[in-house]
């Protein structure tokens, strides 16, 4: 482990977020509290109308969930404000990865619980009963209503989620990502909650629960998907690129600078995302008889610093040998 | 996606068959509102204080003129509209809601209310009157239908409310 030393005026990395991404910080946190207002008002009224079908029961409990990604995102956005404390020397900015596992835990069970409730009922055949509705003194079909709400819930979440997506990319915001993919998603779950419904009214009693087995898996499948990437991120996996598709290019870059220094003759990186910000570990092998001096050091260390925002902590360990132990691979980073 | 797409062609598909068929819109997977029309309505009566007595409480085959009470009263109005007859059968809650669960009941009455435990075996109708018990608690009152006989189901409900508005 590397030890970061308070060192007067050095600065071992960006301790504060910059102008453009406290800006970008601003509107996601705007945007999360208006996604939040969003669903009590969604939420609220799917409730009114739930009645007894399972897929609209299956698309409530989503957007029940859907309350989490922005809880968690508006709660870490707070806690990584904290610098570095003496009990906490890396800082607060891994509550991002804290509050992703939380968010993409409660998804996994409640998609898995969802799944197995619409395939028993599925299996026992309970027909989904729905009955009339007083409405301006007529008596009308509550799965008219269902039908009407669902559509109304199913366009906002999609311009949300886009506006969401670019942000997250500014922020390297794996939280917001993961909730931007599923409200830019969430268009199907009405749809398969009108479409069960509508199978409602045509008599087709199965097909409530085939839309429910739709929505679950949609929702399982996310909390998988989100469990997974959140616990690689909290087990110091590389650093990848806002979406996880691919290692983040910055390593690459950092270690050829770093190879192309004239007193080193090898160079490579560990970089670990901690929510928003990388800590970078680099090994430097110097040249021939040529042990670097302090201000050489300390120059490769600001140049790399000023690469990306991201560097948030950064050392530099000169060795006789890379360790290959901590370095397995031909390669560090960005090639693939 | 692969996910996506079938939801994407699933809701034009929806929607042409709607404007397709048109015509029984909820439908009944079982048919129940068609074979009751100008047929027989089989009902379940349990006896309960003012919503269903018996006239001669001999349990079994009942005619039609040993109930009564407001159930019955409306039971009987709703048959009228329908132009069906009614087969009564007398019986606890507990046997008439195993008998509607296995279809052998098209509706079941006996002053239940919407906190009634046979969920599970049938459909509930909106509550259609309220009264209070001795405790002071509000009970609001419903019948039970088949489980997802929804045209049959709507059918009853209007009526229950144009009943309730014409009181």
């Amino acid at each position: 482990m590397t030890d970061v030393k308070s060192n007067g005026g050095v600065r071992f990395g960006h301790t504060e977020l910059p102008a453009a991404q406290q800006d970008a910080l601003r509107k996601a946190t705007k945007i999360e509290w208006a996604t939040m207002g969003f669903l009590v008002v969604t939420t609220t009224l799917v409730f009114l109308v739930l009645g007894n079908s399972q897929a609209m029961k299956a698309a409530w409990i989503e957007d029940l969930l859907s309350f989490l990604p922005p809880i968690s995102f508006l709660v870490a956005a707070r806690m990584i404000r904290k610098l570095p404390s003496e009990n906490h020397p890396y800082g607060y900015h891994r509550s991002t990865g804290v509050a992703h596992l939380v968010a993409a835990v409660a998804l996994t069970v409640m998609g898995a619980y969802l799944l197995v409730e619409s395939g028993l009922g599925l299996l026992k055949a309970e027909h989904p009963t729905i009955g009339g509705i007083e409405l301006f003194g007529n008596t009308i079909w509550l799965g008219w209503l269902m039908m009407a709400v669902m559509l109304l819930t199913a366009v906002p979440p999609v311009v949300l989620g886009r506006m969401k997506m670019k942000l997250a990319e500014q922020l390297h915001d794996k939280v917001l990502y993961a909730d931007a993919d599923m409200n830019k998603a969430d268009w199907m779950t009405a749809v398969a909650a009108i479409a069960g419904v509508a199978g409602i009214g045509m008599g087709l009693w199965w097909a409530d629960y085939a839309a429910a087995l739709i929505i679950s898996t949609s929702i399982l499948r996310d909390g998988i998907r989100n469990t997974r990437g959140a616990v690689s991120a909290l087990m110091d996996k590389r650093a990848m690129t806002y979406d996880d598709t691919e290692p983040h290019p910055l390593g690459r870059k950092i270690d050829e600078y770093l190879r192309g220094l004239d007193w080193t003759r090898d160079a490579r990186s560990r970089i670990r995302d901690e929510g928003h910000v990388f800590h970078v570990e680099s090994f430097v092998v110097p040249a021939e008889n040529s042990m670097p001096t302090l201000a050489q050091l300390e120059e490769a260390r600001e140049a790399c610093v000023a690469m990306d925002w991201k560097v948030q902590d950064m050392v530099i360990i000169p060795v006789a040998e890379l360790p290959s132990e901590f370095l397995p691979g031909a390669t560090s980073g960005g090639e693939h | 996606m692969r996910c996506q797409r079938l939801v994407a062609g699933l809701l034009p598909a929806v929607l042409l068959f709607l404007a397709g068929c048109g015509t029984a819109f909820p439908a009944d997977p079982e048919g129940t509102l068609e074979r009751v029309q100008g047929g027989t309505l089989r009902v379940g009566a349990s006896i309960n204080g003012e919503w269903v007595e018996f006239s001669s409480p001999s349990g079994g085959d009942l005619r039609d003129g040993d109930v009564q009470g407001r159930d019955a009263d409306l039971v009987r109005g709703f048959a009228e509209q329908l132009g069906a007859d009614i087969e009564w059968v007398a019986g606890t809650e507990q046997v008439l809601a195993e008998e509607i669960k296995h279809g052998d009941l098209d509706l079941v009455v006996g002053g239940l209310d919407d906190k009634t435990p046979w969920v599970t075996h049938a459909g509930l109708t909106r509550p259609y009157a309220e009264s209070e018990d001795q405790r002071g608690k509000l009970h609001k009152h419903v019948m039970l239908v088949p489980l997802g006989e929804n045209a049959f189901l709507l059918e009853l409900d209007r009526y229950l409310m144009a009943a309730k508005e014409s009181r």
